[in-house]
């Protein structure tokens, strides 16, 4: 299958109005397709592997753009640009997490037009799927990267359920730590869903991966202030330092009293269809400081559970590594 | 409507990838029908008098046989809500209770066909050319099963059989306690597989649904009963049985 130079022949929506976006997503349900930045939809497009009737542009809609700051934290629309995400002082200064990660996604040319809801809701990188194989994922009955013969190099090492598709979101790890939470619109109202339960695995939706129903846009994401201007680490593994997708990355925020951690949240990206709580580690750094002895304690927690595929054992001492690094003082 | 739905495999080719789900509206559409008009058809014929429950009581099923039933009733349901619902559009994590029913339901399968075989009569279930005269001859009564009840259970063995053999095919194919998926079936293969038990599974729910609205009519609800307690009255036996093709203290 060639990739085309020009875009299909689509119908393309402007509308200003968040109102208006959702009743054009109910008038083509099924057949629309909502626009931000466009970074992930134009690859499905040109590779002629998806094929929407009607795109709808969502960045005309003020309401969803801008970062404002509410009673408990934080407020970013889901159309606000990853630099806009990046320059933000208030963000750098009590969310530097976001902010680290941020900054890791892809290019600066993707980062100055690519949003952070449409970093958050991309769809998954696996090549077989992003080819337009009839996989799982597609509604098909197989999983390519899992066959004896697959490449899976880039794949899950947990919560693998006939796909082995990774989420590969940089941001979202972020703020799964964070705690945050994500507000989703339909023409029903307003639902609160939070980072935890946002992203999904194919356990439950084999096709989509998030919680985000056909007829919803993310219209926000909150991030309370319990973690604002906490310690966090964030590092991101990938075959190139620009322009790549994650082979592990993790997002730590750790809460600091008397040089003790007193509450934390690891997550994992690369290794699992949603970004993977590292629950075990979590527990275990709890009450104890940053040293290179709680390190190597956490460290090899990590990966418990982990089921490697063919080709992706690297990524278990990896991410091993990584639990290392964020608790090295 | 087709039967089945196609996708291009990992070569090109066409290959089957599984049964059209369209048909599961016109299952439920033509259950639906089937029900109503036998409804309305029982309803402007004659009522008979219903025999009366009270008396002597004879025994129908035994306790084994009931538990039996009821395991295989509840995995099936729990097969059929944890694997429709998530294609109409209710979704979960369904998996792990799915291939968890399915693998009860095959263990009493298999108790039943083992029973069958070497505890119980063949017979009482096979369908001779003397049942197939009771719809139109209603002097003739049946021995301990109704030519439609040994009908229900042939055309269920058939279907829960070939669910089953697919279901545990595709059962292969994933993570089980016991071994870690392989996922080598060829495509052409898996689309087969995967029709059989969607097929075998819309043909199960018209039945099911068939099976459950005939046990709660009221002029059968003694044999739900007997499903229960194991016994009917005299009087049922002998408004609806021939006491000569089936003499329940010997068979039962």
């Amino acid at each position: 299958m060639a990739a085309h130079d020009v875009m299909p022949d689509t119908q393309l929506y402007q509308p200003v109005e968040l109102d208006d976006a959702l009743n054009l997503l109910h008038r083509h349900r099924g057949e629309g397709w909502l626009l931000g930045g466009g970074q992930d939809t134009y690859g499905w497009l040109k590779d002629r592997a998806k094929h929407p009737a009607a795109m709808i542009d969502l960045n005309g809609i003020d309401e969803l753009r801008g970062i404002r700051e509410t009673a408990d934290g934080v407020e970013i629309g889901a159309v606000t640009t990853l630099v806009e995400v990046i320059e933000d002082a208030g963000i750098k200064r009590d969310f530097g997490l976001l902010t680290q990660a941020a900054l890791r996604v892809a290019s600066p040319q993707i980062r100055n037009v690519g949003t952070l809801g449409g970093n958050l809701v991309q769809d998954t990188r696996c090549w077989y799927y992003r080819r337009g194989l009839a996989c799982y994922r597609a509604g098909g009955n197989t999983c390519y990267a899992d066959s004896p013969q697959g490449m899976n190099r880039e794949h899950a090492l947990f919560g693998a359920s006939r796909c082995v598709a990774v989420s590969p979101s940089d941001t979202a790890t972020a703020l799964v730590a964070l705690e945050a939470t994500m507000v989703a619109r339909s023409r029903r109202g307003e639902r609160l869903i939070s980072a935890d339960r946002f992203f999904v695995g194919p356990n439950t939706h084999i096709t989509r991966m998030t919680e985000l129903k056909p007829d919803e846009i993310l219209t926000a994401i909150r991030i309370p202030s319990k973690w604002a201007g906490k310690r966090f680490y964030f590092e991101k593994v990938a075959d190139r330092n620009a322009w790549d997708f994650a082979l592990v990355s993790i997002a730590a925020a750790m809460s600091m009293e008397n040089d003790i951690i007193s509450e934390a949240r690891f997550v994992c990206g690369g290794v699992a269809c949603t970004p993977y709580r590292l629950r075990n580690v979590e527990s275990a750094v709890t009450g104890k400081p940053l040293s290179d002895e709680s390190a190597e304690a956490a460290a090899t927690l990590a990966s418990h559970g982990a089921k490697a595929l063919n080709h992706n054992h690297f990524k278990v001492p990896l991410m091993e590594n990584l639990v290392r690094r964020a608790m090295r003082a | 409507m087709d039967l089945a739905t196609y996708k291009q495999d990992v070569w090109g080719r066409e290959v089957i990838l599984g049964a059209s789900w369209d048909l599961l509206w016109l299952v439920v559409v033509a259950a639906f029908v089937i029900i109503a008009l036998h409804a309305v058809a029982v309803a402007i014929r004659r009522r008979e008098a219903k025999p009366s429950s009270r008396g002597p009581r004879v025994a129908r099923h035994r306790g084994i046989d009931r538990i039996f039933h009821w395991v295989m009733a509840i995995s099936v349901l729990v097969l059929l809500v944890t694997g429709i619902f998530p294609i109409i559009g209710l979704e979960f994590s369904w998996l792990t209770i799915h291939w968890i029913a399915g693998l009860v339901l095959t263990a009493a399968v298999l108790f039943h066909i083992v029973r069958s075989l070497f505890w119980q009569d063949l017979r009482t279930m096979w369908i001779s050319a003397r049942d197939l005269k009771e719809p139109f001859d209603t002097s003739q009564k049946p021995g301990k099963y109704s030519v439609a009840q040994k009908s229900m259970h042939a055309a269920v063995t058939v279907l829960v059989l070939l669910v089953i053999a697919s279901g545990l095919v595709m059962f292969a194919m994933i993570d089980t306690p016991w071994w870690d998926r392989t996922n080598s079936i060829a495509e052409s293969t898996l689309g087969w597989v995967f029709l059989i038990h969607g097929l075998s599974t819309l043909a199960l729910i018209a039945l099911i649904a068939l099976h459950i609205y005939f046990g709660l009519r009221p002029e059968k609800l003694f044999y739900t009963r007997s499903m229960i307690k194991g016994w009917i009255s005299k009087n049922e036996l002998e408004a609806h049985h021939d006491p000569e093709r089936w003499a329940p203290d010997k068979s039962s």
